[in-house]
C-alpha cells in the first residue's frame, strides 16, 4: 500500500518546481506553464487527504481549481496576446511601464 | 523499497537510452522506460507492486516538470506539460479519484492544453525568443527560495504524527466516482458550482474582449 507521504512529498516537489519556474523564466507564457504546474501539484494534495481521511470534499476542491484554472489561463492568454499585438515581446520584463 | 526501485530504474533507463541515441533523445528516454516496464510486466508480474507504478509514475511526473520549466522552446514547454498532466492523472487513478483523472485528462490536457499551443503557434513563439532565461543574481535568489520552499515543506511533512498509512477498507462505497461528485455538486456545494459557472461566464468575456482586434 502506498502510503500518503509519498503524495504529499511529491506533491511539494512539484509545487516548489513551479514556483522556481515562475521566478527564473521571463517569457510570459512558460510562467502561466509553471502556475500550472503548482496548481497541479496543490491538487494532488487535495486528493491524497481525500483519500486519507475518506472524505469527499476533497475531490470537490479539485473540481473546482480545476475550473479557476481553466478561467486563469485563458484570460491569461487574452492577456499575452494583447500585450504581444502591441509590444512584439513575450519577455516579461519588458512590460515594465509601471516599474519604479 | 518497491517505489524506489520503480523510481531508480527508470531514470536508468532513460539516461541510458539517452546516452546510445543522441539523435532522438525524448524518444531515448520515454521509449525504454516503457519498454522496460512493460517487459517487466511480463515476466515478473507479482515484482511489480503499486509502489513500483507509483515511484515510475512520479520519475516522469518530475522529470516532465522540470523539463516544462528548464527547456527554452515554449512548445517542447507545452508538451512535456501534457505529460506531466498525464502523470498527475495516473496518481489521482492511484489515488481513487477516478472521475477527477478522467476530468484531468479532457479538461486540463484536453482543453487548457490546446489553449496554450493556440497562443504559441498565434504567436509563432521560436526556441530563440524563449530562451532568456532570469539574470544571474535572480537565478540564485529563484533556486535558494525553492531550496528553502522544498525543505521547508519536507520537514512539515516529516514531522505529521497522525496518519501514517491509508485505511484500506474504509472507504465508502463509490468513493471517487462520478455519482458523488454529482450528488455533492449539486446537493452541498451547489452554491459554489453555480459561482464557477458565473466565474467562467466572466472569463469568457473577459478573454474574447481582451484578444479582440480593434474595432475600426
Amino acid at each position: 500500500m502506498i502510503r500518503v507521504e509519498f503524495f504529499l512529498v511529491m506533491g511539494a516537489l512539484l509545487f516548489t518546481i513551479g514556483c522556481v519556474g515562475v521566478l527564473i523564466r521571463r517569457n510570459i507564457i512558460v510562467m502561466l506553464m509553471s502556475i500550472e504546474v503548482m496548481l497541479n501539484a496543490v491538487n494532488l494534495t487535495f486528493v491524497a487527504f481525500a483519500r486519507e481521511g475518506q472524505s469527499m470534499t476533497g475531490q470537490i476542491v479539485v473540481f473546482f481549481v480545476m475550473t479557476v484554472a481553466a478561467a486563469e489561463a485563458a484570460v491569461g492568454l487574452a492577456i499575452v496576446i494583447a500585450l504581444f499585438r502591441r509590444r512584439r515581446t513575450t519577455d516579461a520584463d519588458d512590460a515594465s511601464l509601471m516599474r519604479w | 523499497m518497491h517505489l524506489l526501485t520503480g523510481f531508480i530504474l527508470a531514470l536508468l533507463v532513460s539516461a541510458l537510452l539517452r546516452a546510445t541515441i543522441p539523435e532522438r533523445p525524448l524518444l531515448a528516454a520515454i521509449l525504454p522506460a516503457v519498454a522496460a516496464a512493460g517487459l517487466l510486466a511480463f515476466f515478473a508480474s507479482e515484482l511489480l507492486s503499486m509502489e513500483f507504478w507509483a515511484g515510475g509514475v512520479g520519475f516522469v511526473a518530475i522529470l516532465s516538470a522540470l523539463l516544462v520549466v528548464m527547456h527554452p522552446n515554449p512548445m517542447v514547454s507545452v508538451l512535456f506539460l501534457i505529460l506531466h498532466l498525464f502523470c498527475i492523472a495516473l496518481f489521482y487513478l492511484m489515488l481513487q479519484a477516478q472521475a477527477l483523472a478522467a476530468l484531468q485528462v479532457i479538461v486540463y490536457a484536453g482543453a487548457i492544453m490546446v489553449l496554450f499551443v493556440f497562443v504559441i503557434m498565434l504567436l509563432n513563439l521560436r526556441a530563440e525568443e524563449g530562451l532568456r532565461l532570469g539574470g544571474g543574481v535572480q537565478r540564485i535568489g529563484a533556486l535558494s527560495v525553492g531550496a528553502l520552499f522544498a525543505g521547508l515543506m519536507f520537514w512539515a511533512i516529516r514531522n505529521r504524527r497522525d496518519h501514517p498509512f491509508f485505511a484500506p477498507d474504509a472507504l465508502v462505497e463509490g468513493f471517487g466516482t462520478a455519482r458523488q461528485l454529482g450528488w455533492l455538486l449539486y446537493g452541498k456545494y451547489l452554491f459554489a458550482f453555480e459561482a464557477a459557472s458565473i466565474l467562467l461566464l466572466a472569463a469568457m468575456v473577459g478573454a474574447v474582449v481582451l484578444a479582440k482586434r480593434r474595432l475600426q
